[in-house]
């Protein structure tokens, strides 16, 4: 009975899965992307948003002249040849102010986002996986910031915080808006934690850490890119609100503070549209795609629907 | 709560120990406390005769993991979706510093061919999902030796495999037995596998060995009423008429503050007055061959009281 060939009926299936594997494994490489490409939905969100991408990027080269240019001959002009968007009431060019504030609110929207994933992952994830007292702390955390509204919160916060920079404004979105995704996290963490191969990197002897960053989250990553880019737009619309309510930055352009100073000077009043319509549908092309984008990952990284897609 | 307790078994190195049990009976509770996945409330785990139970440091705790491995029943659960092969195998050795830095991936192929899977080198670069359910049970058993352990504690490798690669996975454990000089702790429901490949058998009912002893012994003449339903319940072509022992309709015991008396007394056929009063001890009633029941293998004490009964 001792020296038994170790070769049975499962290993002879070998070169069928070999040949069937070399397939998927090759286009996992490339990965995510060609995935996203795939899915029309997540195809029209990567397009608006790589639009916008790009227009920041290249915002100096495209905007005709500094967004803040007072020429009050120039003022309250409708969209023309020689002011695409029109003008302010101080006579600046709003298309100037669009494309160059496109960079801002990007900024502004990726790292407030970057800030509270990586707060709701690292929280939520490590939340579900000890347990016990951090589990409690973390979860008492999370509903307090829950339960308090973000927008009369970040209002007060900004209301009393004397520096109104950039900064200040990412480290408030991001400090406020992780809540929401740290319960979801922690929620899919806890249905993975008792997942036999956790229990096993246990056996082995991976630590704690290892165990969360190392085996847990690559299994949540579409999860957490759909954390990334909610919070990214609700960011957006976030500081867009708050900055037309007066709260934001105004010695920067962005989005937000055309809005602002549309509304600060009445233009509607005047009949002018374009100071509202032109940042306003800037905002608005942007999260319509971010939106799509969430859609997207959403299929992708559901099985059963990219199965249902693979069929057909 | 007592999901296992007065259990006190030993494994030698070159012998496999097959725990069997009905469902909810305490087997993979007494596997994981092994493995060091749950901590025992009481008790001791003495390993070359130093109690490890209470080892909570991490050196400890890794010095205990690099001689006591486990083997999980769910070969599809066991294994990280999202990492290869590769990384279940290579992780361990550098978790333990087994082999130099350059010498991972050798060794990483040595245990694929140890567990049957040629080419190595192919199986090495696939992810889980492109394995069948046999095969990732070779990996599970590849992971669990790259420490070279003394102890592999198996909860049910079997359970979830087609039955025409269960006996691959027995043979494999055998070989492992004979050439690695392992002490295998078997956990299984599956009589038969137990036979096949067991030197000792411990039975569990309601988290309390009802009888231990040779594998041969124990499976061909059973002392205990349970083992003995068990073995009767083994559906068995050759035999036609009925088993000659039947199972009342009783309840099974309770495993939250269950009751003095014998645990198997609500559901025994044997079953006498004294057996819902004392808890019945584990007797050795034939050479190498112990059980705890009052009526089959009763105390030297009790057959005293036995005696005295008979006189009067």
């Amino acid at each position: 009975m001792s020296q038994l060939q170790p070769t049975v009926g499962d290993v002879e299936i070998v070169p069928l899965s070999v040949a069937a594997a070399s397939g998927p494994s090759r286009r996992r490489l490339p990965g995510w992307l060609s995935l996203l490409l795939a899915n029309p939905k997540s195809r029209v969100g990567l397009g608006l948003v790589g639009f916008m991408v790009i227009v920041a990027l290249i915002s100096p080269l495209i905007s005709v002249s500094h967004p803040t240019d007072f020429n009050l001959l120039a003022a309250r002009q409708a969209p023309s040849w020689h002011h695409l968007f029109g003008t302010t009431d101080q006579g600046s060019d709003i298309f100037s102010q669009v494309v160059l504030g496109a960079r801002r609110s990007l900024i502004l929207g990726a790292a407030s986002a970057l800030l509270a994933t990586v707060l709701a992952t690292v929280l939520g994830i490590l939340a579900a996986y000890s347990g016990g007292i951090i589990d409690e702390v973390v979860n008492f955390l999370t509903n307090v910031f829950l339960v308090i509204p973000t927008i009369p919160l970040l209002i007060v916060i900004s209301s009393y915080l004397k520096a109104r920079g950039m900064t200040t404004m990412i480290l408030v979105l991001g400090l406020t808006l992780w809540s929401f995704e740290a319960r979801i996290l922690r929620g899919q963490a806890l249905s993975l934690k008792n997942r036999d191969f956790v229990q096993a990197a246990k056996v082995a002897g991976e630590s704690t850490w290892r165990i969360v960053f190392g085996e847990l989250m690559p299994n949540m990553i579409s999860r957490i890119a759909a954390a990334f880019v909610l919070v990214f737009y609700v960011a957006l619309l976030v500081d867009a609100g708050l900055e037309f309510l007066g709260l934001g930055d105004n010695t920067h352009v962005s989005w937000g503070m055309t809005l602002y100073w549309a509304q600060t000077n009445s233009a509607v009043l005047q009949g002018e549209w374009w100071p509202f319509f032109f940042p306003g549908l800037a905002l608005v092309l942007t999260v319509v795609g971010l939106v799509f984008l969430l859609a997207g990952i959403d299929e992708v990284s559901n099985p059963r629907l990219r199965n249902l897609r693979r069929s057909k | 709560m007592h999901a296992a307790d007065d259990v006190t078994f030993v494994l030698r190195p070159g012998t496999i120990t097959a725990l069997v049990g009905e469902s909810g009976s305490g087997k993979s509770t007494v596997a994981r406390l092994l493995a060091r996945l749950y901590q025992p409330t009481a008790g001791q785990v003495l390993f070359d005769g130093v109690d490890v139970a209470g080892a909570r440091r991490r050196r400890d705790l890794l010095r205990y993991r690099s001689q006591v491995q486990m083997i999980f029943q769910d070969p599809f659960g066991s294994l990280n979706p999202v990492k290869t092969i590769r990384h279940h195998l290579a992780r361990p050795l550098r978790i333990h510093g087994r082999v130099e830095r350059g010498g991972v991936e050798a060794r990483v192929q040595e245990l694929l061919e140890t567990v049957g899977l040629v080419p190595a080198e192919k199986y090495a670069a696939k992810f889980p999902h492109e394995l069948s359910g046999g095969q990732r049970q070779r990996v599970a058993i590849a992971r669990a030796l790259a420490v070279e352990p003394a102890v592999l504690v198996a909860d049910e490798p079997t359970s979830m495999l087609d039955v025409s690669i269960r006996v691959g996975i027995l043979n494999l454990m055998l070989d492992l037995k004979e050439r690695e000089r392992l002490a295998f702790l078997y956990v299984t429901h599956d009589l038969a596998s137990a036979r096949y490949v067991a030197d000792t058998v411990l039975v569990m009912y309601a988290g309390q060995i009802v009888e231990q002893g040779a594998a041969e012994q124990v499976l061909q003449r059973p002392l205990h009423p349970y083992t003995q339903l068990l073995l009767a319940s083994v559906p068995d072509p050759a035999v036609t008429e009925r088993a000659p022992i039947t199972a009342r309709k009783g309840l099974a015991a309770a495993a939250v503050d269950p009751p003095p008396g014998c645990r198997f007394v609500e559901r025994c056929p044997l079953r006498i007055p004294v057996c819902s009063e004392r808890t019945p001890e584990l007797v050795e009633a034939s050479p190498g061959q112990s059980a705890r029941c009052h009526v089959t293998a009763p105390s030297p004490a009790r057959r005293e009281d036995l005696h005295v009964e008979h006189v009067q």
